[in-house]
């Protein structure tokens, strides 16, 4: 078994040595070797995983003698077989999508090279393996986002991606500094056995190292995953080639989820820090949703969408749900990835059909068709509000009794509930001719979804955190205390219940805003739109750096 | 007196500012590339050996001089445009830092490998701007760009040099960076602080580089690419360089 994980994380190496070195004699038929060599290390890694779900125990695989550990556990296994799985229809996709264009046998090298990076990186036993594969799926991003090397526009964003990675790497260097000096080694396994022995045993600067450990991976997994301020070479990023966007928000953005897992022991140990990446993922998922919706352009409304999933997955870490951000993580990455794949089809389709729904007023004095019934608000509301709150309680009951005793369980109830009743008032909106069909539809559907998630989820749950104890733990590292925490959830349900009431009761009696308010509307749009000025203003500060560099140079001389 | 004396002449080679100032005018002044060939590997080696045979107390403010005088050459290397003297400032960059090994009390031997196989990718890219030099008139980034159409062999090789030079995995200046984080985090925080932050600045000045001269649409005019004797020969320097990075990686870390 060790030998087939090694043979798996090798595969892609080979391909992308193979290629550079006899691209030049199998021209374009080279990527065959390519898509041959991720199905055989798919299939493999396939096969790991049904060994890793038939209980296999987790193994720790030193290559030689040197400090290089692999490692075969649950969360490495399910990673590999994902990335894997992404990457194969990646690379089958790119085979016709990128014949025309130059570089093809380049574009396969460096997709390999991206492959074996985050496949070194999920199954890292070893700090420096870690640090070494989590830095070069940067470098070679960067390069797949520049394949078209006429553009300077992809060069520019690939830069702002790299940069923003190295900001991330640079914290994951520093935590494995100060973790190998504590622990004197570099891997995993010892050192995540000696904190849950002895959590307390080191310090650094007068703070616990756990505290300061778990802060620093979570500053690096924020800029990989596009926190909130470390989010602007996400949605800029389209210039790429489109399989590269496909990987990049199928796969790799969302490393950030996966070293948060990872280090899953050291946050056990780090509630405050916990709390502090619940709330940058909630900023996050705000933000980017808001963004989201302000986009006319398809590409970056994904781009800004793939952030607000990253805010979501990231803020489930900070609530205990370490196993949930994994299968968020999953979800995400196929439905991004088909979103991504399928954008071309898409245009085509949308040059035959805009698809934009037609105004009621054109409707009714053109195709003489007659207006739509309008139920009573207060009966629709209340359908909003209730029946996604019933489907979700009922769901989680089935999956475990004592479920409600987790507070993180009841933030993910709080946002489903918003999601579901979002979903009901769109249907609403739609003032269909059998409103009552389409929210039944709704409903089904809703059911469907939040019985699937809660179930496979529970799995996952089973799967990567086998220990009920360490999985109690991390709900509980979480937590805030009783008081408060039953305050909020008052708070918020009011907050949520009203907002509902009186967005349905504008939605019934027209929109009539006052002149003033129009005009606040208007301001907070031109700032969306702007996107909060955040990127105006890292272009104003890299602009002063340089003209400092500048200044220097011709005070000194150029010497 | 005569401690000051030797950090003095010993600053010249392992450059602490503004001592470092007279390898880069020395650079810009030897024009055959042989010459700027032996002098990027002999420098450091002639500041290590004057050091490591000195008898000489060492203050407390070298160590912050030497951090300053990295962090002051990579901030300066972002608005360079000029491959040779991009060269020679990562190269006053790097070799900076080779004083935090010494204040260590690291052996000669693993010094002496240090700054060989940190200046081995600076030699590989004089000799590259060389041949730019002869192909264009100039090595100059944004002056005509396009490379990665026009002489595409030269392209990927001069990328990936940049790359080796910058510290990038697996390459020896990588582990280099990583062991002094490591050596520096516990005693001097903030020294590994702004080690990190000179390790950014050479990855931005690397791009920026790289983007000025491979990026943009091919060139009309008909031009040499390199000959793939050469392209071997940089292939198999590069994967030499990357298993002395991992060697030296076992021997640190």
């Amino acid at each position: 078994m060790e030998r087939l994980i090694i043979v798996v994380a090798v595969l892609p190496l080979i391909s992308a040595l193979f290629i550079q070195l006899f691209a030049g004699h199998f021209g374009r038929a080279i990527a065959r070797l390519s898509v041959a060599m991720t199905t055989l290390s798919f299939l493999l890694s396939g096969l790991l995983l049904a060994l890793a779900i038939t209980g296999s125990e987790t193994l720790v695989i030193s290559l030689g003698s040197s400090s290089t550990v692999l490692l075969f556990d649950p969360l490495s296994t399910l990673l590999a077989t994902i990335i894997l799985g992404i990457s194969l229809i990646v690379h089958l996709y790119s085979v016709r999508y990128m014949a025309e264009e130059a570089g093809y046998g380049q574009f396969f090298v460096l997709l390999d090279m991206m492959t074996a990076a985050l496949l070194f990186m999920v199954i890292a036993g070893d700090l420096i393996t870690l640090v070494i594969s989590w830095y070069l799926v940067g470098v070679v991003l960067y390069f797949l986002l520049g394949q078209d090397t006429r553009s300077q526009t992809a060069y520019r964003f690939a830069f702002w991606t790299l940069i923003t990675y190295r900001l991330g790497d640079l914290p994951l260097i520093l935590a494995a500094a100060l973790l190998f000096n504590a622990y004197d080694t570099w891997s995993l396994t010892i050192i995540f056995n000696e904190v849950m022995a002895n959590p307390n045993a080191h310090q650094v600067l007068g703070l616990p190292l756990t505290d300061v450990v778990a802060a620093l991976i979570g500053l690096a997994a924020f800029a990989r995953s596009a926190q909130f301020l470390l989010h602007t070479w996400l949605p800029y990023t389209m210039d790429g080639p489109t399989p590269v966007s496909a990987l990049m928000h199928a796969g790799i953005v969302n490393a950030g989820g996966f070293l948060i897992n990872r280090f899953a022991p050291l946050f056990i140990h780090s509630s405050e820090v916990l709390h502090w990446i619940f709330i940058v993922g909630l900023i996050t998922a705000i933000f980017g949703s808001l963004l989201m919706l302000t986009q006319n352009d398809i590409k970056k409304a994904l781009g800004y969408s793939t952030m607000g999933q990253m805010g979501f997955m990231i803020m489930e870490c900070g609530i205990g749900a370490f196993s949930l951000a994994i299968y968020h993580m999953f979800a995400h990455g196929v439905f991004k990835g088909t979103m991504f794949l399928s954008a071309g089809g898409v245009i085509n389709h949308a040059r035959e059909d805009d698809g934009i729904p037609k105004d009621e007023l054109y409707t009714f004095a053109v195709e003489k068709r007659p207006n739509q019934a309008r139920y009573p608000w207060l009966l629709m509301a209340a359908v909003t509000l209730l029946v996604p709150l019933v489907i979700l309680v009922f769901a989680h009951l089935l999956v475990s009794e004592d479920y409600f005793q987790k507070q993180g369980a009841i933030v993910l109830l709080f946002f489903g509930w918003v999601t579901g009743a979002q979903l009901i008032f769109a249907t609403y909106k739609m003032r269909s001719q059998n409103v009552w069909r389409l929210v039944g539809l709704s409903i089904l559907s809703l059911l469907i979804v939040v019985l699937g998630y809660v179930f496979i989820s529970h799995v996952f749950d089973q799967f990567l955190y086998p220990d009920a104890a360490f999985q109690a733990q991390l709900y509980s590292a979480a937590n805030i205390d009783a008081l408060s925490f039953d305050v909020l959830v008052v708070i918020i349900t009011l907050i949520i219940v009203s907002g509902w009431g009186i967005t349905y009761f504008s939605e019934q009696h027209g929109h009539r805003r006052a002149q003033k308010s129009k005009r606040l509307w208007l301001n907070f749009y031109a700032l969306i739109s702007r996107e909060f000025y955040i990127s105006d203003v890292y272009t104003r500060l890299s602009r002063t750096l340089l003209t400092m560099s500048s200044r220097l140079n011709v005070w000194l001389r150029w010497l | 007196m005569s401690d000051l004396l030797t950090i003095l002449l010993v600053g010249i080679f392992l450059p602490l500012f503004p001592m470092s100032m007279v390898f880069n005018a020395v650079l810009e002044n030897i024009k055959p590339n042989g010459l700027r060939v032996i002098l990027f590997i002999l420098w450091p080696l002639i500041g290590l050996l004057i050091a490591l045979n000195s008898d000489f107390s060492i203050p407390d403010w070298l160590l912050p001089l030497a951090l300053s005088t990295s962090l002051l050459y990579a901030i300066r290397m972002l608005t360079l445009r000029e491959v040779n003297q991009w060269s020679g400032f990562l190269a006053t960059s790097i070799w900076g830092l080779l004083w935090l090994p010494i204040l260590q009390g690291s052996s000669a031997e693993l010094l002496y490998s240090f700054a060989i196989g940190m200046s081995v990718p600076l030699v590989l890219l004089v000799l590259l701007a060389a041949g730019l030099e002869r192909r264009f008139g100039a090595a100059y980034t944004g002056l005509y760009g396009g490379l990665a159409r026009t002489i595409p062999r030269y392209a990927w090789v001069l990328v990936t040099v940049v790359v080796a030079a910058i510290a990038t995995p697996l390459f020896p200046t990588f582990f280099f960076m990583l062991d002094m984080v490591v050596e520096t985090i516990s005693s001097t925080p903030s020294a590994a602080l702004v080690l990190l932050l000179i390790w950014l600045f050479w990855s931005w000045a690397g791009t920026r580089l790289i983007q000025g001269l491979i990026v943009g649409r091919a060139s009309n005019s008909k031009i040499a690419d390199m000959d793939m004797t050469s392209v071997s020969f940089y292939s198999i320097v590069l994967i030499a360089l990357m298993v002395a990075g991992i060697y030296l990686a076992g021997a640190i870390l």
